[in-house]
């Protein structure tokens, strides 16, 4: 990722919660209807695409999340080169689905910011500002949402038990962490 | 503040979503040809009635698709939720 400045610096920890941007972190957005861009996307990155509102799948190196019943965001799961803007999943599916107009492949690397929230108080944190009804998603491994949290809109993922990622518009994410900050020393 | 049962997403905060307005305005076939007043008519008059209303929502804070509503406007019970092309149904 060239250029890139990570937009929050450091690490923040209080009692029962850790937050911290992970980067760089390829992200790609997919969008396509037709059955044969499912069978392509999954031909070609070996892993099914969830259909299934507000789940996710994983494979051992990339995370789909459902966003829409025709788009998805894919992530990987380890950090990505530094130097470099091209991926291998990027050109793999613009060869596999945009190049034969079975959907749409959108890099998003830079436009998203990956929070990473770790702790036992990550739901009490979510509550403070956001309207979404958490208590079966975080029961649920591998669930999705988005939603907003102090009317900014974010993608949350279900991650592990206590471990959730966290998608915001890099634009907003200066502020939602520093808002984030503020709740959590309050909670 | 209501709930609003997404078709796509499920059970979600009135606050997620944007109100599209009336639903089945249909666009006049000439638009050239209409007057002015023809033209305002279906551009900003809406019946604006006490009652069941039909309107179109967009979960712009979701999934950002639009479907169907029809809700009572008097005391925003919603009556019935339903995807874009499909029937409306009967009162």
């Amino acid at each position: 990722m060239l250029n890139y400045n990570q937009t929050i610096k450091n690490q923040k920890s209080y009692q029962g919660l850790q937050m911290s941007e992970i980067n760089p972190v390829m992200k790609l957005i997919i969008r396509g209807k037709k059955r044969d861009f499912l069978s392509a996307v999954g031909k070609s990155l070996n892993m099914v695409l969830p259909t299934k509102a507000n789940s996710s799948t994983q494979s051992e190196k990339l995370t789909a999340l459902w966003l829409s019943p025709d788009e998805w965001m894919i992530f990987s799961n380890g950090v990505v080169k530094e130097n470099t803007n091209s991926y291998e999943t990027e050109t793999l599916l613009n060869r596999n689905i945009s190049k034969l107009n079975l959907g749409a492949v959108i890099d998003v690397t830079d436009q998203y910011v990956r929070i990473v929230l770790k702790g036992d108080k990550i739901y009490d944190l979510f509550q403070t500002g956001s309207p979404f009804n958490f208590n079966e998603f975080r029961n649920k491994i591998g669930s999705v949402t988005q939603t907003i949290i102090a009317k900014v809109d974010v993608i949350i993922h279900n991650q592990n038990q206590n471990e959730v990622n966290l998608f915001v518009r890099r634009s907003f994410s200066k502020h939602l962490f520093s808002w984030m900050n503020d709740s959590a020393s309050r909670l | 503040m209501f709930l609003i049962n997404c078709p796509f997403c499920g059970e979600r905060e009135q606050s997620e979503f944007k109100a599209g307005g009336e639903a089945y305005l249909e666009r006049p076939k000439q638009p050239t040809e209409l007057s002015d007043d023809e033209w305002a008519e279906f551009l900003f008059m809406r019946k604006n009635i006490k009652g069941v209303q039909f309107e179109r929502w967009n979960h712009a804070h979701g999934c950002r698709k639009w479907f169907n509503i029809a809700r009572d406007t008097s005391n925003d019970q919603i009556k019935a939720v339903y995807k874009m092309g499909e029937k409306p149904p009967v009162k």
